[in-house]
C-alpha cells in the first residue's frame, strides 16, 4: 500500500505528504481509462473530445469538492441538484441575457447560496438534524425557488458568461483553470492551515475535538456553507458552458458528486478529506462517459458500464481485500503468495 | 411585432374556421401556470363566434401532466386564448400535474367533481391516465385527451383523441434532406429519452423517405441518439459524434433549441456547422442568423413545435360541450415553419423576444413573452 517509502525521510512519519490510497487508486484508474480510451476508442481522446469533456469535469470537480467537505463532517448533501439548478436559474434569469446585469445576478446567487448554506448548517450543525432529511428538505425548497423564478423555462446565458466560462484560452477551456484553482486552494487550506487541520479533526472524531475545546458545531455548519458556495460556482460555470441551460440542470449532479467523493477515497463516515483525488475522480467519471459514448454502444450499455465502474470503485475501498485474499489462500492452498 | 409574412396557417378545414374567428388576445398575459386558478371569460354576446362554438353554456377544464416549461406554458396559454374565442365558455379551469402521475389523476377527478362540462387532458403518463379519463367520460364530461396516446378507444373511454403524427415531421425532414443533399450523406438523429415514442415515430418517418436509398447513412445509435432533451447531454453526445465522424452532413433534432449550446463545437474543431433539420425555436433561428456567414454548410429547416395542438383539442371539447360544429379532423398536422433554402419560408429571428418563444405558434411572440414573464 505505501509505495515510495524509500524516498521519504525516516523522520517524517506524517501522513501529510504521503500519497493517499485514494490518490494512487484514482490516478491509476484515470491513467488506465485514458490508455483504454486511446486504444479502444481513439476518438474519445482527441482534441475536440477533450474540449467537450473537460468543462463538465471541472463543474463536477467543483461540486464534488463541496460534497467532500460535507462528507468529511460525517454528513451527506442531497441538495446538490437544487443548489446547482438554483445557481443556473438565478444567473441566467436575473441577468436576462444582459452582460451589464451579470455581476448583480452573480452576487445575488451567491447570497442566496450562502443563505441556504446557513440554513443547512443551522439545521444539521446546531439542531442536529439528520443530514439526509435536512438537505432533502433544503433541496425541495431550492426547487421551489427555481420554479418561482423561472416557471421552469430556460434562459440563454449572457455572452460575457458564455465567453468567460465556456471559452478556451491557450487551448484549454477556461472552466478548467477555474476548477484547478478551486481545487488547489481548497486542498491548501485543508492541509496547511490551522482551520483546515481542525476541520479534519472535527470530522474524524467530533467527541475528541469537542473535548479539546474546538467549536464542533461551527465547523460542521461551515462545511454546509462552503459546500453551497462551491455548488453555486459549479452552477455558474455550467450556465456559461451550456448556452441555454434548462431550469433543472443540476439534476444530473447528485450521484456523480457522491461517486467522485467515494472514488477519491474519502470515507462516508467522515474524517480525512481527499480533495485532489476527488477532483481526479471527477475527471475519471467524465471521461468514462465520453469513452462509453465514443464506443457507440446503446444507452443501456452506457448506463451499465458507468454503474459498474462506480461499483468497482466503491468495492476497492470498502472490501477488505487482505482478509479476502487470506481466506482465499487458506481455502485454495498455497496458490496465491504474490501480492498485487 | 413586424414579422415578415407568415406561412399559410393551419390548412385543415377544421381550423379554417379559426382563422376567421376574432382573436381575443387579452387573456394571454394571465398567469396560466397557476394551478387550479380559474378565470371567468365574460361572455360578450355572440356575433362572430367560430363554428365550433355552440350556444350552450359550458365550463372548460384543462389538465396537464407536467406544466413546468416554456413550451407547456405557451401551449396552455394558447388553449386559454382559443377557449376565450367562444363566449359560451363561462369559465376556464387549469391544473398542473407537476410531473406527478398521481396528482395528474387527482386533477382529472377534481375537475369532474368541480363540475366542468368539457375536459382537455395532456396525458403525459400515457395509459396510466386511462382509468381517470374513462371515469370522467362515464360521468358525462366531454373528455378530450391530446398529443400523448392514452390507449383505450374513443366513444368508450373518452370522446376523441386529438393526436399528431410525429412520423409526418420525420417525413418532412426526410424530404428536405433529399432536396439539399441529393447525392446522399450522413445523418445524425437526436431525440429524447431512450425509446420515447415520439423519437421512434420520427425515425420511422425519416426512414420511410430515406431508408431505402443506400446513399443516405444513419450514423450513431439507432433509431436515435439519446439526449433526454437535455442541453448538457446533447452537448456531450454531439461532441462525441463529431470526433467519431469525419463527416456529418445533417443533424436532425426534435428539440431544436437544445442544439444551440453544442453546435459551436463544430467551429472549435475547424468544421462548418452542418445542415440542421429540427423543430423551431427563436433561439435556434437567431443562432442560425449569427453563424450562417461563417458556416457555409449551415442550412436550417424547422417544423412547427406545435403549440397550437392544444387549440384543436379545445375546439373538439368545446364543440361537443356547447353543441357547436365538431372539427372535421382530429389530427394536428405537421407543418413546415422555416427553410433557409426557400424564399417563402424565411428563418425568423426576433432578437427582442426571449429565446424560448416559438414563432410558429399562432400566439404572437410578444404575447408569448408576456406569458413567460
Amino acid at each position: 500500500m505505501t509505495l515510495q517509502a524509500s524516498e521519504r525521510s525516516v523522520i517524517d512519519p506524517g501522513p501529510r505528504y504521503r500519497l493517499s490510497r485514494g490518490m494512487l487508486t484514482v490516478s491509476a484508474a484515470v491513467i488506465l481509462l485514458f490508455v483504454a480510451s486511446a486504444v479502444v476508442a481513439p476518438t474519445s481522446v482527441d482534441h475536440s473530445a477533450f474540449l467537450g469533456m473537460l468543462p463538465f469535469a471541472a463543474v463536477l470537480a467543483i461540486a464534488a469538492i463541496g460534497q467532500t467537505l460535507v462528507v468529511q463532517q460525517g454528513g451527506i448533501d442531497l441538495s446538490v441538484p437544487g443548489a446547482v439548478s438554483l445557481a443556473v436559474v438565478v444567473t441566467t434569469h436575473q441577468s436576462a441575457g444582459d452582460d451589464g446585469r451579470l455581476l448583480g445576478a452573480l452576487a445575488l446567487g451567491l447570497v442566496v447560496a450562502i443563505g441556504f448554506g446557513v440554513a443547512n448548517g443551522l439545521l444539521i450543525g446546531w439542531r442536529r438534524l439528520n443530514p439526509i432529511v435536512a438537505t432533502l428538505g433544503t433541496n425541495a425548497l431550492m426547487y421551489a425557488v427555481v420554479l418561482a423564478i423561472s416557471g421552469g423555462s430556460p434562459r440563454r446565458t449572457t455572452q460575457l458568461l458564455r465567453e468567460a466560462a465556456g471559452g478556451v484560452t491557450f487551448g484549454v477551456p477556461n472552466s478548467v483553470y477555474i476548477g484547478v484553482v478551486v481545487v488547489a486552494v481548497a486542498a491548501m487550506v485543508m492541509k496547511t492551515t490551522v482551520g483546515g487541520r481542525r476541520f479534519e479533526a472535527v470530522g474524524a472524531n467530533p467527541a475528541a475535538a469537542a473535548a479539546t475545546g474546538l467549536p464542533v458545531m461551527r465547523y460542521r455548519a461551515a462545511a454546509y456553507i462552503w459546500a453551497q458556495i462551491l455548488y453555486w460556482l459549479a452552477g455558474v460555470l455550467l450556465a456559461g458552458i451550456i448556452a441555454q441551460p434548462t431550469a433543472f440542470q443540476g439534476d444530473s449532479y447528485l450521484l456523480p458528486s457522491v461517486a467522485a467523493v467515494v472514488l477519491g477515497g474519502t470515507s462516508l463516515l467522515g474524517g480525512r478529506g481527499f480533495l485532489v483525488p476527488t477532483a481526479i475522480a471527477a475527471v475519471f467519471l467524465s471521461q468514462l462517459e465520453q469513452f462509453v459514448l465514443a464506443l457507440g454502444v446503446s444507452f443501456a450499455i452506457r448506463t451499465l458500464v458507468e454503474a459498474a465502474a462506480l461499483t468497482v470503485g466503491v468495492a476497492l475501498y470498502t472490501v477488505d481485500w487482505a482478509a479476502l485474499r487470506h481466506r482465499f489462500a487458506g481455502a485454495a492452498g498455497r496458490r496465491t503468495a504474490t501480492t498485487a | 411585432m413586424n414579422r415578415p409574412t407568415r406561412r399559410p396557417r393551419l390548412t385543415a378545414p377544421a381550423t379554417a374556421a379559426v382563422a376567421a374567428a376574432v382573436l381575443s388576445l387579452g387573456l394571454a398575459g394571465c398567469g396560466a401556470s397557476d394551478s387550479g386558478s380559474a378565470t371567468s371569460n365574460t361572455a360578450t354576446g355572440n356575433g362572430n363566434a367560430p363554428a365550433w362554438c355552440g350556444s350552450k353554456k359550458a365550463v372548460l377544464g384543462m389538465t396537464d401532466g407536467f406544466g413546468g416549461n416554456s413550451w407547456r406554458l405557451i401551449t396552455t396559454a394558447s388553449a386559454k386564448e382559443e377557449a376565450a374565442k367562444c363566449p359560451s365558455i363561462t369559465s376556464f379551469e387549469y391544473a398542473d400535474g407537476q410531473g406527478n402521475t398521481q396528482k395528474a389523476i387527482a386533477d382529472v377527478q377534481g375537475m369532474v367533481a368541480k363540475g366542468v362540462n368539457a375536459l382537455v387532458v395532456f396525458p403525459d403518463a400515457g395509459e396510466a391516465m386511462l382509468p381517470a379519463l374513462r371515469s370522467a367520460y362515464k360521468a358525462g364530461v366531454v373528455t378530450v385527451p391530446y398529443r400523448v396516446a392514452p390507449g383505450g378507444k374513443p366513444g368508450v373511454d373518452y370522446d376523441v383523441f386529438v393526436d399528431t403524427k410525429f412520423a409526418a415531421d420525420g417525413r418532412n425532414w426526410g424530404e428536405w434532406i433529399k432536396k439539399i443533399l441529393p447525392d446522399g450523406g450522413n445523418i445524425l438523429f437526436l431525440s429524447g429519452p431512450p425509446g420515447n415514442s415520439q423519437g421512434r415515430d420520427e425515425a420511422e418517418g425519416l426512414r420511410s423517405v430515406l431508408g431505402s436509398d443506400s446513399r443516405y447513412t444513419f450514423i450513431g445509435e439507432q433509431p436515435f441518439e439519446v439526449t433526454n432533451w437535455d442541453p448538457a447531454e446533447t452537448q456531450k453526445v454531439l461532441t462525441s459524434a463529431i470526433s467519431q465522424n469525419a463527416r456529418i452532413d445533417v443533424i436532425v433534432s426534435d428539440f431544436g433549441p437544445s442544439l444551440v449550446g453544442a453546435l459551436p463545437v463544430f467551429e472549435q474543431s475547424g468544421r462548418s456547422i452542418p445542415a440542421i433539420a429540427a423543430s423551431d425555436g427563436n433561439v435556434l433561428s437567431c443562432f442560425w442568423e449569427d453563424h450562417k456567414a461563417k458556416n457555409p454548410d449551415f442550412k436550417l429547416f424547422t417544423v412547427s413545435t406545435q403549440n397550437d395542438h392544444s387549440r384543436l383539442a379545445v375546439q373538439h371539447a368545446v364543440a361537443r360541450a356547447t353543441g357547436g360544429q365538431v372539427p372535421a379532423s382530429s389530427t394536428f398536422p405537421s407543418l413546415v415553419f422555416e427553410d433557409s433554402t426557400a424564399e417563402d419560408k424565411p428563418v425568423q429571428c426576433e432578437r427582442d423576444l426571449p429565446d424560448d418563444v416559438y414563432l410558429s405558434a399562432e400566439m404572437s411572440g410578444a404575447d408569448q413573452a408576456k406569458v413567460l414573464k
